[in-house]
């Protein structure tokens, strides 16, 4: 069957999309360099910049968290692989302001490969960068290297953007982000495949009955494959393993976003929430700020990732600061 | 198969017009294997590694053809550049490593390079990609053709074989090394998250060395007139 996507010609999806994007969105971001998305006005000099790198076919993110409050620039790669170090290296020095540079990498081979040789080159420069890795999926297993980075990159691009914003030193913007990586989980379920728009071709197989706990973020399999169940069963045995991880306690406060896969829909994901705030309050646990929608998504692939995240007064603070990016905006 | 011994010695150095026959030889195994490699990915990945890999070749080549200078050293380390350059994802980053790294086992300004010169080169490009990745022969990656190509093309360079010779040891190293891969299970990778399902299927990146080398062994013999298009 052919594909049903509205593509041109595959070689060129990167470069159409962010083009729409950047017209979409001309006071947020603009496309600057070896298609950079940054924003449309830059950052005063003095204060530290924030840049995150990823495949491409997983809009909005990760470029549509481009803005003030939050990114400064964003390297996007081919449909689902990283960027090379050549595009970073260029976002690191158009993001520089003399306060450093945050360099938010998601667990994934080819992002944290291109991140570690991009890194390299930057010392070479004398670029002041450093690095934070996000892996909060729990499917990985015990070991934190082993943990992928899922929609836990949003909290982690808010908390460090809004310090950055205010005028933090580098050392104060890690610090936070890494306190609010480290309070991250995130679990992801998949019930139908996705397209690859490149190839055509569907990225996994699943049956019509079945559905598959612990998918990744580009149809690599995940390891809990079950029969189909129904949402509140779902929610309920998601966010049960989530709890258990993170070993959350009664009175704590959580952050919770249900970030949809591509096919399914914000009625589907709103349901879903719904059981995740019952559930919670039958547990006495404090759900303090919560976001539903699609923030990091594989084509039309269907199902939702449920992240939680353990806040504090500090981390809250700058989660509810202001920012301005084509698909976050808090006034 | 040579004339003479001072004719095979001379043949038997490598300039920037051989070094861009190899990567052409290896871009068009690529060019001609791709849809296989992106069949073998979809088993454990996401079904891109063939269209990654072209691209990845597409810039080599082309930075290659479009007038490298003489020197080796900054043939490779233009390479290197292009490979990081073509967004490839984890394998062309590897790439690129391998080749910066090669760069760094050539001395500066040579304009030629004998078979050990080669073999210092491939030992150097390969320590570079060992710092980038802890993954091992067995764990199912590239380096299942990548480790035993390398050790066979430096052995058979010190039994004093042709580069031709050696580099024709080292692809069928690499290729036996990539079907080898078929009975292990993926530690690395976005496979890793499969594990024992990854049994029974070649490793896409593995594939693609042995190609490479395969193709440098074509490119690099292809002026000899003995086969032709094999």
């Amino acid at each position: 069957m052919p594909m049903k996507k509205f593509i041109n010609r595959p070689e060129n999806i990167v470069p159409e999309l962010l083009q729409g994007l950047a017209l979409a969105h001309p006071k947020q971001v603009r496309l600057v360099g070896n298609n950079l998305i940054a924003r449309a006005k830059p950052k005063v000099w003095g204060k530290v910049g924030l840049v995150t790198l990823g495949g491409s076919g997983h809009e909005p993110g990760l470029s549509g968290f481009v803005g003030d409050g939050m990114l400064d620039v964003s390297v996007a790669g081919e449909i689902f692989a990283a960027p090379g170090a050549p595009r970073c290296l260029e976002a690191l020095r158009l993001a520089n302001g003399g306060a450093g540079v945050l360099f938010v990498v998601l667990n994934h081979a080819g992002d944290v490969l291109s991140s570690n040789i991009t890194m390299q080159m930057a010392q070479r420069e004398g670029l002041n960068v450093r690095i934070v890795l996000t892996h909060e999926d729990i499917a990985g297993g015990p070991k934190p290297e082993d943990r992928r980075g899922l929609v836990g990159f949003l909290p982690v691009y808010k908390v460090a953007g809004a310090a950055a914003e205010q005028g933090l030193p580098l050392e104060k913007c890690v610090e936070l982000a890494e306190r609010m990586e480290r309070n991250a989980r995130t679990l992801s379920v998949a019930v139908r495949t996705a397209t690859h728009p490149a190839t055509g071709q569907p990225i996994f197989d699943l049956g019509d009955d079945e559905m598959e706990v612990g998918m990744g973020q580009h149809g690599e399999a995940g390891t809990g494959r079950m029969k189909l169940k129904g949402a509140d069963e779902t929610a309920s045995l998601m966010l049960q393993m989530l709890l258990d991880d993170l070993e959350v306690k009664p009175d704590e406060e959580l952050l919770v976003i249900v970030n949809g896969a591509g096919a399914t829909t914000l009625m589907e994901l709103f349901i879903l929430f719904r059981r995740v705030h019952q559930i919670l309050t039958e547990k006495q646990i404090k759900l303090v700020r919560a976001k539903v929608g699609e923030f990091i998504t594989t084509q039309e692939q269907a199902g939702f990732q449920l992240m939680i995240a353990r806040m504090d007064a500090e981390l809250i603070h700058y989660w509810d600061a202001p920012c301005d990016a084509p698909y976050f905006t808090v006034r | 198969m040579r004339c003479s011994v001072l004719y095979g010695a001379m043949r038997d150095r490598l300039d920037r017009a051989a070094l861009s026959r190899m990567i052409a030889g290896a871009a068009a195994q690529i060019r001609e294997q791709h849809p296989r490699l992106s069949e073998l990915d979809s088993a454990a990945g996401d079904g891109d590694h063939g269209t990654a890999m072209l691209r990845s070749m597409d810039r080599l080549e082309k930075g290659f053809a479009s007038g490298p200078p003489a020197c080796l050293k900054t043939c490779f380390q233009q390479g290197g550049w292009n490979l990081f350059g073509a967004d490839g994802g984890a394998s062309s980053s590897l790439l690129g490593t391998f080749f910066l790294g090669m760069a760094d086992g050539v001395a500066a300004n040579v304009s030629s390079m004998d078979c050990r010169d080669l073999s210092l080169a491939f030992e150097s490009g390969l320590n570079a990609v060992r710092q980038q990745t802890k993954a091992q022969p067995g764990d199912k990656t590239m380096m299942d053709a990548l480790v035993p190509a390398v050790a066979t093309f430096t052995a058979t360079a010190q039994n004093g074989k042709s580069m031709e010779a050696a580099l024709e040891e080292a692809a069928h190293a690499a290729k036996a090394g990539a079907e080898a891969t078929r009975n292990f299970t993926a530690r690395y990778g976005r496979a890793r998250f499969l594990g024992e399902k990854t049994r029974g299927h070649q490793d896409p990146g593995a594939t693609s060395i042995a190609l490479l080398f395969e193709g440098f062994h074509d490119g690099l013999r292809e002026p000899h007139g003995e086969t032709g298009n094999a």
